[in-house]
């Protein structure tokens, strides 16, 4: 896929428009492909403003980037990198910037099938705090919102315009305090797991608790019993045959 | 007496039978547990820094009862088979101890897996992921295994790479969203460790960065945990409990 680069080319063309023509193009957040990183916390992605400046094959493309409600006090006629519009500036004092110069040649038409043609604004981290760089492409200082059109300049004259886009409302993090980490309570499975075997638990004491009581208040079992292997068994023997002596033995 | 004989022996082949089903269950659950606990998974460091370890705690009270299981199988059947009131009555309350400390373990490891909740992993992950001064060793740990974690799984974050976009996080007080929206190792990397498009993974373009969360490969190995320590506890338990009952009979009636 191709990402936007830099490079500008100036043009001396002079024009004879007084206004910058209102084309019918809004800028909008890439959807297609779904993006994961189409809002982040400083950065957004716009699709590329392919076949919309055909007419104007000498112009600079600039994206203005300005606050929600500065739209109608951003003059078309700003210079880019002037210092009431400068990146390092915004949003306070300046509460719009122009970036991303780009000519007709970087957003040729058609676009190819396949490709991925996005701009990605905020990505520039190395020149956000350099005051020698005024049309950078920086991080987005805050959550917004934010509307953005592109404008055509030719030389410093505006020739063509896009229209403002939608509200672009950035996502803002929550602290993790706000995560609760408190159970979802019992899943039914361990209750049952505690129920049961406490019940088992206690059922098998009981039954040993009465085996041994059984056993200490019955000293001579005398009920059905299991006889052991080696249980040894005495027959009473009469050794001597003991009769009675009739009376009449005299 | 045949048919009294007949009931003894008939007791006895079940109450052998009892004994060399739990010691058979008491190696198995020894080796589950020493499987469990040689941790396959790397998630021990996970879990010990979530202060919710007793997990492994469980499974170190089953290899213990597992062992415990068998000799005392053996000692049943050598009992039952004397027919020996002492041996008996000790393999009793020895198998009751037992049954107690492997009812504990099923009970802990059943609690402990419900709060293993996503919440939890993703509050450690913010607040201690590339914690830039770490604290202690544990904090080097859990960012080494979550790295590790993201790269093996091919997964980003607990519940996806919004994770660190939606909250704040130590990561973020360290890397500019603009040059990491979520950790490198999100990225989809090549053989050397770097990710194949660097643009497409800070963008989010599908195919070059991994967009699952990493709950599911933590839960799954754990709940196979917590499953296997305290449902398998659980039969066995059951099975314990019933020739407990019968071996009470049998020594209730043995002859002295």
């Amino acid at each position: 896929f191709r990402g936007c680069s830099g490079g500008s080319t100036s043009s001396t063309a002079p024009s004879w428009l007084l206004t910058a023509v209102q084309l019918g193009y809004m800028p909008v957040l890439t959807t297609e492909p779904r993006l994961e990183g189409q809002k982040t916390a400083s950065t957004f992605v716009l699709d590329q403003p392919r076949c919309v400046f055909k007419d104007y094959g000498n112009a600079d493309i600039w994206l203005v980037v300005a606050l929600d409600g500065a739209e109608s006090s951003f003059n078309n006629t700003d210079r880019p990198g002037s210092p009431e519009i400068a990146f390092q500036s915004f949003p306070n004092p300046a509460r719009a910037y122009m970036t991303l110069n780009a000519t007709l040649a970087n957003y040729p038409c058609p676009k190819p099938a396949g490709d991925i043609t996005v701009l990605r604004v905020g990505s520039e981290t190395s020149c956000a705090k350099d005051e020698m760089r005024p049309t950078c492409n920086g991080p987005l200082p805050g959550p917004g919102p934010y509307r953005v059109k592109f404008l055509a300049l030719e030389g410093s004259v505006p020739v063509a315009e896009t229209q403002w886009s939608e509200k672009i409302m950035l996502p803002e993090a929550k602290s993790s305090n706000t995560i609760s980490t408190t159970g979802s309570g019992h899943s039914a499975g361990m209750i049952a797991i505690t129920t049961i075997l406490s019940i088992l638990f206690a059922i098998l004491l009981a039954a040993l608790v009465a085996m041994l009581v059984f056993w200490s208040s019955d000293s001579c079992s005398g009920s059905s019993t299991f006889s052991k292997p080696e249980s040894v068994t005495v027959r009473r023997y009469n050794t001597h045959h003991v009769y009675d002596q009739p009376a009449a033995r005299l | 007496m045949a048919k009294n004989d007949d009931c003894v022996h008939i007791l006895q082949g079940l109450l052998v039978f009892g004994n060399v089903v739990i010691g058979m269950c008491g190696i198995a659950l020894t080796a589950e547990c020493i499987y469990f606990v040689s941790n396959p998974h790397d998630l021990y460091t996970l879990l010990k820094a979530t202060e919710n370890s007793d997990i492994y705690a469980a499974a170190w009270i089953g290899i213990f009862v597992g062992l415990a299981l068998f000799a005392l199988s053996i000692l049943g059947i050598i009992g039952v088979i004397k027919a020996s009131r002492t041996l008996l009555l000790l393999y009793i309350i020895l198998m009751l101890i037992t049954f107690a400390f492997e009812m504990a373990s099923c009970i802990t490891a059943a609690t402990h897996q419900d709060s293993l909740t996503p919440e939890l992993f993703l509050k450690q992950m913010l607040e201690r992921y590339q914690k830039s001064e770490p604290a202690n060793n544990s904090d080097n740990e859990i960012t080494k295994t979550w790295d590790e974690l993201m790269l093996q799984n091919h997964c980003c974050g607990v519940l996806g790479p919004s994770d660190w976009q939606k909250y704040a996080s130590v990561f973020r007080s360290t890397h500019t969203d603009a040059d990491y929206p979520w950790p490198r190792m999100c990225c989809i990397l090549d053989a050397q460790g770097l990710p194949i498009s660097l643009d497409g993974c800070k963008l989010g373009v599908p195919g070059y960065y991994n967009s699952n969360g990493c709950y599911d490969a933590i839960s799954g190995p754990v709940n196979t945990h917590a499953w296997g320590v305290a449902w398998f506890g659980f039969a066995i338990l059951c099975w314990i409990f019933c020739v407990l009952l019968g071996t009470m009979f049998y020594w209730s009636r043995i002859e002295y």
